[in-house]
């Protein structure tokens, strides 16, 4: 069962040798430590890592963050390491205090809702206590020099986004619409709907204790666009 | 290794800083600017008015120990041939001697074993202080200025000098022709793959102006070339007139080197 759900970015910016002498992204890693410190703080079973990739599949935990695949001086690790989302959580849990058991999980940028909701269900079923972190940027199409440029669209839309974090929405999360966010180079789209879902499916099956009924208790931590893509940091409690 | 010149008639500064306080501020601007050492020289390296050992004292071991007092941790080079002068200025706290005429006094590598200083050999070709070359003639100019400048900081060793405080200079210019400087910068990396670690002395010489057609004060960008070249080949130390731009350009070589890491980077990575 899912106890805590966390959200978390994942610009490679967070690997904190990218960025050379200086560490631009160090207000932002700490807020994602923040809420994963708060996700972990009641000793979950196990932390279950949720990111968007190409492919959806499982991803083994001990496998390294592919951070040269970016630059630095250091060399490539032999072999494919994870991708920017999981190898971006990877590094956080790393850097957190978490030292339990960790699953990763990749969901395709793509992923149609039986597929999100396949993995979703998965997550959802199991019997252990669950911290659930997903992995995800809004849109990178936020001002003349973001990676997207810029598209007046995705301001409703990351604010819509926000907003559903805020109130812990699953049903706003659940529900974004795909085509829109592809177009808008939103990076957590499909990780998202995973989160909102099991949630849901949690919030819903076991009748989880919450004051305000079938809603988790939302804090979002960081919201803002520092170089044109949005990163939202908000942990929700289930309990 | 930035360059304070305590003369009235050295090539690119013409006097500026000849006055003692003049002296003392320029070396306050350059530590502001990033040097981390300074040399400081009472004689001009080309021919001119005849400076006496006791002049060059004058000149340069009151400002070391003025220098010394106010910068306790900053190197602090000074730049002569001769021992009566060596001896001073390290009485007066000079941390390096720079023989730029390359042991025409033998004498002063004894001196900065005395005193545990560290010492630049230099390569002249065999010419006396402040003679310009004339028809000098190399095999190899590289191996030269190699056998040379190896042969003098084992002697220096040998009288007691720290090995690790002995540096070797090619010596732009001094004893060679233009198209023999090329070469020196060219081929530096045998220099460096010598073990020793090499001091260039590049800053707006006659090999950069003759190569680009430019007179002082314009050369700038050619000696930032060699800087770079130099760098790139792994020289050490750069004795330098700007050391605004050669502080950038170093930072930039070492950086494309992967020596040291870029100082903000953001495009991209998102």
């Amino acid at each position: 069962m899912i106890v805590t759900a966390a959200v978390c970015p994942h610009p490679p910016l967070l690997f904190r040798e990218l960025s050379g002498l200086e560490d631009v992204a160090g207000d932002l890693r700490e807020a994602c430590l923040s809420a994963i410190a708060s996700a972990t703080s009641d000793d979950p079973d196990l932390v279950v890592v949720v990111g968007g990739a190409e492919v959806t599949r499982r991803w083994d935990e001990r496998l390294a963050p592919d951070v040269a695949k970016f630059g630095t001086t250091g060399a490539r690790s032999a072999g494919s390491g994870l991708p920017l989302s999981l190898g971006v959580a990877r590094r956080l849990l790393d850097e957190s205090r978490w030292r339990g058991a960790v699953e990763l999980h990749s969901i395709a940028w793509d992923a149609p809702a039986d597929e999100v909701t396949s993995l979703a269900d998965k997550i959802a079923a199991r019997d252990d206590s669950i911290a659930l972190l997903a992995l995800g940027d809004g849109s990178a199409r936020r001002g003349d020099k973001a990676p997207g440029y810029v598209d007046a669209r995705a301001f409703p839309f990351d604010e819509a986004t926000g907003r559903a974090l805020a109130d812990g929405d699953t049903d706003a999360l659940t529900q974004m619409d795909a085509a829109l966010a592809e177009e808008l180079m939103v990076g957590g789209r499909a990780a998202f709907a995973v989160m909102a879902t099991a949630v849901h499916r949690t919030v819903g099956n076991k009748a989880v204790v919450h004051e305000k009924g079938a809603k988790p208790r939302a804090t979002v931590l960081y919201q803002d666009d520092p170089w044109g893509v949005m990163y939202y940091v908000a942990t929700w409690q289930l309990r | 290794m930035a360059i304070v010149n305590r003369t009235r008639d050295s090539f690119y500064d013409q006097g500026a800083t000849f006055d003692e306080e003049r002296a003392l501020d320029r070396v306050r601007q350059v530590v502001a600017d990033g040097a981390d050492m300074v040399d400081i020289g009472g004689v001009k390296a080309g021919p001119g008015d005849d400076i006496d050992a006791a002049e060059e004292i004058r000149r340069t071991a009151g400002l070391v120990a003025l220098v010394r007092a106010e910068f306790p941790d900053l190197v602090i080079s000074v730049d002569t041939w001769r021992s009566q002068v060596g001896r001073e200025v390290c009485a007066a706290g000079a941390d390096l001697l720079n023989d730029a005429w390359g042991g025409h006094d033998p004498e002063l590598a004894e001196v900065a074993a005395e005193y545990d200083a560290a010492l630049v050999c230099t390569h002249t070709g065999g010419l006396a202080p402040r003679t310009p070359p004339h028809r000098q003639e190399y095999d190899d100019v590289v191996a030269h200025a190699i056998d040379s400048t190896l042969k003098l900081a084992e002697r220096a060793v040998s009288l007691g000098v720290d090995r690790q405080r002995v540096l070797i200079d090619p010596a732009h210019d001094f004893g060679k022709n233009t198209w023999q400087s090329l070469e020196l910068t060219r081929r530096l990396d045998e220099m460096t793959a010598t073990g020793w670690p090499v001091l260039v002395s590049l800053s707006n010489k006659d090999f950069v102006g003759e190569t680009l057609d430019l007179p002082l004060g314009e050369r700038l960008t050619g000696t930032l070339a060699a800087t770079a070249v130099s760098a790139w080949h792994g020289a050490q130390v750069y004795r330098v007139h700007e050391v605004v731009e050669t502080r950038q350009i170093l930072d930039m070589v070492a950086s494309i080197k992967g020596t040291r890491s870029p100082a903000r980077v953001v495009r991209g990575l998102a």
